[in-house]
């Protein structure tokens, strides 16, 4: 005969398996509809943030704009995502990665 | 046979294949580690390098691949060599070479910091690979595009019910992009909104139509248009008018039948181009621009949206009804079309007459259902950068593929179930069936089925012409400024693109692309396979699927260029009037050498890499390739 503290057991089991499943569920539908327009929502920010770093801080990258007194002004502000900043505008891209690649469903 | 025979077969190939094949694959032979940094983790830029959970990557990469491929690849291959090919093909493929494709792609992506195959092929196999590709991606663009701008013109004009919906489309595209990023409404509201009203504007299509049967046995049954029908059927009679109802351009399709007062074994005209067509061409063309020169945010991002609801519910109701139709309409769950066309699987070779053997067209047909290079491509690109663990890379990429089977699994039993009319029409009819097993009547159901089809396949379309300008620019962008004008870009792919729908031959257009298409997942599988023989791991899985697609792909490309020839070139080079069509075929040939040229240098590069590193060849390098292991 199963005891009760199995039986709570079991069923507390099945219960976080079906809120695992709930939630993989949930996850997948988020994935195919809204994370599109938050990926592209990102993009759009960190396109604007690039621009704005090129602008105040180009000359790290050889790109001098500003003098320099507003550079350094800026730069502590700057300096945390200096690194992810120059790799993202230096890396290569490949000819998709320049237009909605993840829309095109073929 | 019946629908939910093919479903419980689905089901038992995608848990078996995944099972005891590709996670033996990706324990023993990739050897996926948890605790490895991916490039989503080491970088972290927050935008192209953000690590996402394996739920949300999983709808991510499935959506990014599964659309109208699957549905259009099936439904012509079961027109020509019947349902139980096509099954097989879409059962075996995916379960030996198509989840693997997508797998290894981005697995190798992974494990390169996140670089592109093409990236990966310069550094690998030879630096002349990543121009090649571009080339391939171009023109794999262009047939595409053709492909889809003719059955898109196709269902515009012969089907009256469906337009509206597409302008309807576009309005509430416009209006989700401006309500979700301009006036930061929720995003429930602007579907239940956008998707809502598109939706009721294509139930209102076909409401007060009539579909009569047919007077005699044997023909087609008598269709009386609704109110919206009727307005769409005046506005082509009007401008048809034009010319008094007189072609544009005609001539002989091969694939297409006779009209039924041609005298008997003579070559009469069968393809008419009319003013409407034309018009409805340029309709597209429009669109096409619209979604190719707006901010993405504006048009072609909220139609693929609201594109995206409207198919997956058709999909959703659909696959419900195959699988409950064998006990609420039996009649409804019994294929059709016959298991095999004809008993010598078209490899009967007749002078004069298109020829379609069971091998290599089948696989070049199936594009997308069974294994696709775009996949590899995109994986590489996007979800690559976007994976958190290694041991996600099978659920998502493996996973993806393996459901987009069953995608190109309910398109073939539409049509098999469908009963009348062949390719589209029958997909659209195999719809409203299955959505009549639910209580919806069938000719909403197939008008359903149309409108999300051409949906479906239409923003497609936009994104496709948007990615050719892109690429024009960037092969030719150095030559000269002018290729650099997106004017100039759009315009030069719209152009290629209405001449292949003015002349390229349906059929041969698709096969062409599909071709294309299984050709770059031959070339993506080869430098899977080169990396694994880099790294000193077992190739057999990756080479023996590389070598049956290159060798059947090529095959298929010649077969196609001499169909275009025997069948198109030679009957209407002697007929007034089939300039166009003869030129068209002469484009399609000279693609289709391009392409296997392009192949076979990727190859012989490829071949002459994988001996290299499998030390098979006297100059073998003693360095290993630059990747993390």
């Amino acid at each position: 005969m199963t005891s009760p503290r199995s039986a709570i057991k079991t069923r507390s089991g099945l219960l976080a398996r079906l809120s695992g499943l709930a939630m993989s569920v949930k996850s997948f539908v988020y994935g195919m509809t809204a994370y599109e327009f938050e990926r592209h929502a990102l993009a759009e920010r960190a396109r604007l943030e690039d621009l704005f770093v090129l602008i105040t801080l180009g000359d790290i990258i050889g790109v001098p704009i500003l003098p320099p007194y507003y550079s350094l002004r800026l730069l502590p502000f700057a300096v945390p995502r200096l690194a992810a900043w120059k790799r993202r505008l230096l890396r290569e891209r490949h000819v998709l990665e320049n237009e909605e690649y993840d829309l095109i469903e073929l | 046979m019946n629908t939910l025979y093919a479903v419980i077969l689905a089901a038992l190939v995608f848990y078996i294949g995944y099972r005891f094949y590709a996670q033996r694959i990706d324990k023993n032979i990739m050897q996926s580690d948890p605790r490895k940094a991916t490039p989503a983790r080491l970088y972290m830029d927050g935008v192209d390098f953000v690590p996402a959970s394996r739920g949300v990557l999983y709808g991510y990469h499935f959506k990014s691949i599964a659309a109208a491929g699957p549905i259009v690849g099936a439904i012509t291959a079961a027109n020509l060599w019947g349902w139980l090919p096509s099954i097989l093909w879409l059962l075996i493929g995916v379960t030996f070479i198509g989840w693997m494709s997508d797998y290894s792609a981005i697995m190798v992506s992974v494990r390169n910091d996140g670089e592109s195959l093409s990236a990966i092929a310069h550094r690998l196999i030879a630096p002349r690979t990543r121009t090649i590709l571009l080339v391939f991606i171009f023109f794999y663009l262009l047939l595409v595009a053709g492909a889809f701008g003719n059955i898109i013109v196709g269902v515009l004009f012969g089907q009256p019910q469906v337009p509206l919906a597409i302008v309807t489309l576009v309005i509430m595209g416009m209006l989700g992009g401006q309500m979700l990023y301009r006036w930061r409404t929720d995003l429930i509201l602007m579907t239940l909104i956008t998707v809502g009203v598109t939706l009721l504007v294509i139930i209102a299509g076909p409401l007060g139509m009539q579909v009569n049967p047919p007077a005699t046995q044997g023909g087609a049954p008598t269709i009386v248009q609704g109110p919206v029908g009727q307005v769409m059927v005046g506005w082509n009679n009007a401008v048809n008018a034009i010319t008094g109802g007189a072609p544009v351009i005609s001539y002989f399709d091969p694939t297409l039948p006779l009209p039924a007062d041609a005298p008997s074994g003579v070559a009469v005209a069968n393809v008419r181009i009319t003013p409407a067509f034309l018009f409805w061409l340029v309709f597209l063309s429009a669109f096409a621009y619209l979604g190719s020169i707006l901010p993405i945010w504006r048009f072609a991002q909220p139609i693929n949206y609201i594109g995206f609801w409207i198919t997956f519910l058709t999909i959703v109701l659909a696959s419900l009804g195959a699988a409950l139709a064998v006990f609420i309409k039996p009649d409804v769950a019994t294929l059709k079309i016959e298991a095999i066309k004809s008993a010598d699987l078209g490899f009967s070779l007749a002078a004069g007459k298109a020829w379609q053997p069971l091998w290599p067209m089948l696989f070049a047909t199936i594009a997308c259902g069974a294994i696709s290079g775009w996949h590899a491509l995109i994986g590489s690109v996007g979800t690559s950068r976007q994976i958190e663990n290694e041991t996600d890379v099978l659920p998502v990429g493996g996973g993806s593929m393996f459901t987009e089977m069953t995608l190109g699994m309910l398109s073939l039993l539409a049509v098999s179930v469908a009963g009348q009319g062949v390719g589209v029409p029958a997909f659209a009819n195999g719809v409203g069936n299955f959505l009549s097993v639910l209580g919806v009547p069938q000719h909403i159901g197939a008008a359903l089925g149309f409108s999300s089809f051409v949906v479906i396949v239409i923003t497609v379309f936009q994104l496709v012409i948007r990615v050719m300008r892109v690429t024009l620019a960037e092969g030719l962008g150095d030559r000269s400024q002018i290729f650099r004008n997106p004017h100039v870009g759009i315009l030069i792919s719209l152009v290629l693109m209405c001449l292949l729908v003015l002349s390229g031959i349906w059929v041969y257009l698709w096969q062409l692309f599909g071709s294309s298409n299984q050709l770059m997942a031959s070339l993506s599988l080869l430098v899977v396979t080169v990396w694994l023989a880099s790294t000193r791991r077992r190739t057999t899985f990756a080479l023996i699927p590389t070598l049956f697609m290159y060798v059947t792909t090529m095959a298929a490309t010649l077969v196609i260029a001499r169909n275009l020839w025997e069948t198109v070139v030679v009957p209407n080079s002697v007929r007034a009037g089939a300039g166009i069509a003869v030129g068209g075929a002469i484009a399609m040939i000279l693609v289709s050498i391009l392409l296997f040229v392009a192949a076979a240098m990727i190859g012989l590069d490829g071949w002459r890499a994988y001996r290299r590193y499998s030390g098979g060849a006297p100059e073998a390098r003693t360095v290993p390739a630059q990747s993390t292991t």
